[in-house]
């Protein structure tokens, strides 16, 4: 993937994400880097109405691997964890 | 609601409701008096692949869609209550480890419970209560080498008099963790509880865990999760056994009491043309109506793997098990003393309809997250 289709990719989860995370918890304003589970902004079935939600939107299927807060914690970890799942890297710099 | 149905998915239903008129109705009663099911009727169950109706066929399961299963419950649900606990259990276990388990545990137990070879059961509740799983005090603690040890207890387990493998809940310090303990596991001592008013054949138990050793291999997900995503995943398949289950409980009710009131005299009037009997008719037919709906939502959510699966199953629950306990009351009293007799089903009916308000989440537990979604839902709408 090159730096430039990745970086829209990216902005394109990045969107969803936010998007959905805005319309089913109780937060007025979400900054990229907010922690999600901090007390009272989610309900006991959040964790698992995301998980369902970045299966079928992404077309990704999560496992116990892939159960580390770090990947769900904020819309920026979530986004990387997208972009990692579905092997969407950034281009290696190539031999100089 | 017959209408979106598929053939198939009609066909099965006709299978299920064939199924236990002749080997669940009849026997209902006398489980429910002797508070045990007999073996034959589960072995039943499991040669016909029921237990594991919805898992993968490629893990030993028929595969069928959640659709199909809410049908299977029903039909269950309509025969006997305690039965279909040992459906929703099963389901509750497999659906959390196939979701959540390693490869080799998926392995190992999967097809074993596919095929109804082990019965598991979900252990979450304690004697300190049930409605806040949060305050746990079920613990695990690291031992020397690799494996933890469990101490605590968990009470009204269903299926835990005759279960092979429990799925555990506890905290690890202030971690949730879940883990799989198989029966004959040393220091593991099983309790039965008789004489619940309803699910009396349900095989409830107390377990006790008296230092059991947990190895690696057993612990299910990771520290930290065992709450938020094991126990949900078992929970929603709980939750859409169990809003079938008192459909098929509602069902039974509208049957019992419509040929009932079609029957029976009053002077020479017959009881359905009394205005009042009309009325206690006509609202348990439309919520049957009412609640077929809501799981058939619930079921298809869960189908399409749509993050409103989870509230839909609330939904469902919360609405079937509420119109079964309404429903089951006005049963007996349409039928009178004759309802007041466990020769008559509706007696049952009423014992057990009122458990269904209490298992997978409290009515008011449903009330809480319900109201808070829908609450969050306009306030987001108004931002
Ligand atoms: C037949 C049967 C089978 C069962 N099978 C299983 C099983 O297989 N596995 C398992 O783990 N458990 C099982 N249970 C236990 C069941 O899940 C619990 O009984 C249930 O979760 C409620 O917990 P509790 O009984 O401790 O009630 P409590 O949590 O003590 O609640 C008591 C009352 O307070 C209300 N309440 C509690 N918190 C709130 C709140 N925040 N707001 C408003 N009201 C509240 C409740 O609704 C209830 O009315 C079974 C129970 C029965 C009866």
């Amino acid at each position: 993937m090159t730096n430039s289709s990745h970086a829209e990719e990216e902005k394109k989860v990045r969107e969803t994400v936010t998007n959905f995370l805005l319309s089913s918890i109780n937060i007025a304003n979400l900054n990229d880097d907010d922690n999600l589970f901090a007390s009272g902004i989610v309900n006991s079935l959040f964790a698992v109405q995301l998980m369902t939600f970045l299966e079928k939107i992404f077309v990704i299927e999560l496992g116990m691997d892939d159960l580390d807060i770090e990947n769900f914690k904020s819309v920026n970890a979530t986004t990387a964890f997208v972009m990692r799942k579905k092997g969407w890297q950034k281009a290696e710099a190539g031999p100089s | 609601m017959q209408y979106l149905l598929t053939e198939q998915q009609k066909a099965r239903h006709g299978d299920f409701k064939t199924f236990v008129n002749q080997n669940v109705e009849p026997f209902a009663e006398k489980w429910d008096r002797e508070q045990r099911l007999p073996e034959s009727v589960i072995a039943l169950l499991a040669k016909l692949g029921y237990l594991g109706c919805s898992l993968p066929t490629q893990n030993g399961g028929h595969g069928w869609d959640t659709v199909t299963f809410g049908l299977l419950n029903e039909a269950l649900g309509r025969g006997s209550s305690s039965l279909n606990g040992v459906l929703t259990v099963q389901t509750m276990v497999s659906k959390a480890l196939l979701k959540w388990g390693s490869v080799e545990q998926i392995r190992k137990w999967i097809p074993m419970l596919a095929q109804g070879e082990i019965i598991g059961a979900f252990a979450l509740t304690e004697p300190g209560g049930g409605s806040d799983i949060h305050s746990l005090v079920t613990e695990f603690t690291d031992s020397r080498g690799d494996s933890l040890v469990l101490n605590g207890a968990k009470k009204w387990i269903s299926c835990g008099q005759f279960a092979s493998l429990f799925l555990v809940f506890g905290k690890l310090g202030d971690r949730s963790l879940a883990c799989l303990v198989p029966r004959e596991t040393p220091g593991l001592e099983v309790e039965p509880i008789h004489d619940l008013m309803g699910f009396r054949a349900a095989g409830l138990a107390k377990l006790t865990f008296n230092n059991v050793e947990v190895p690696p291999a057993n612990v299910v997900g990771k520290p930290g999760f065992a709450l938020s995503h094991i126990a949900p995943v078992g929970l929603h398949y709980g939750r859409i056994s169990t809003a079938c289950s008192a459909l098929g409980l509602l069902r039974g009710c509208f049957e019992e009491s419509v040929t009932w009131a079609a029957t029976r005299k009053i002077g020479n009037q017959p009881l359905g043309d009394i205005g009042m009997i009309r009325s206690l008719i006509a609202e348990m037919g439309t919520d049957l109506e009412a609640g077929s709906f809501l799981c058939h939502s619930a079921c298809r959510a869960a189908d399409e793997n749509l993050p409103e699966a989870f509230e839909k199953a609330l939904m469902a629950k919360y609405f079937t098990s509420r119109a079964a306990v309404r429903a089951a009351s006005d049963a007996v009293q349409i039928q009178g003393a004759a309802g007041c007799h466990a020769s008559s089903s509706v007696s049952r009916f009423y014992r057990d309809a009122k458990i269904m308000e209490i298992i997978e989440g409290t009515t008011q537990i449903h009330e809480h997250l319900l109201g808070g979604i829908f609450l969050g839902q306009v306030r987001r709408s108004l931002q």
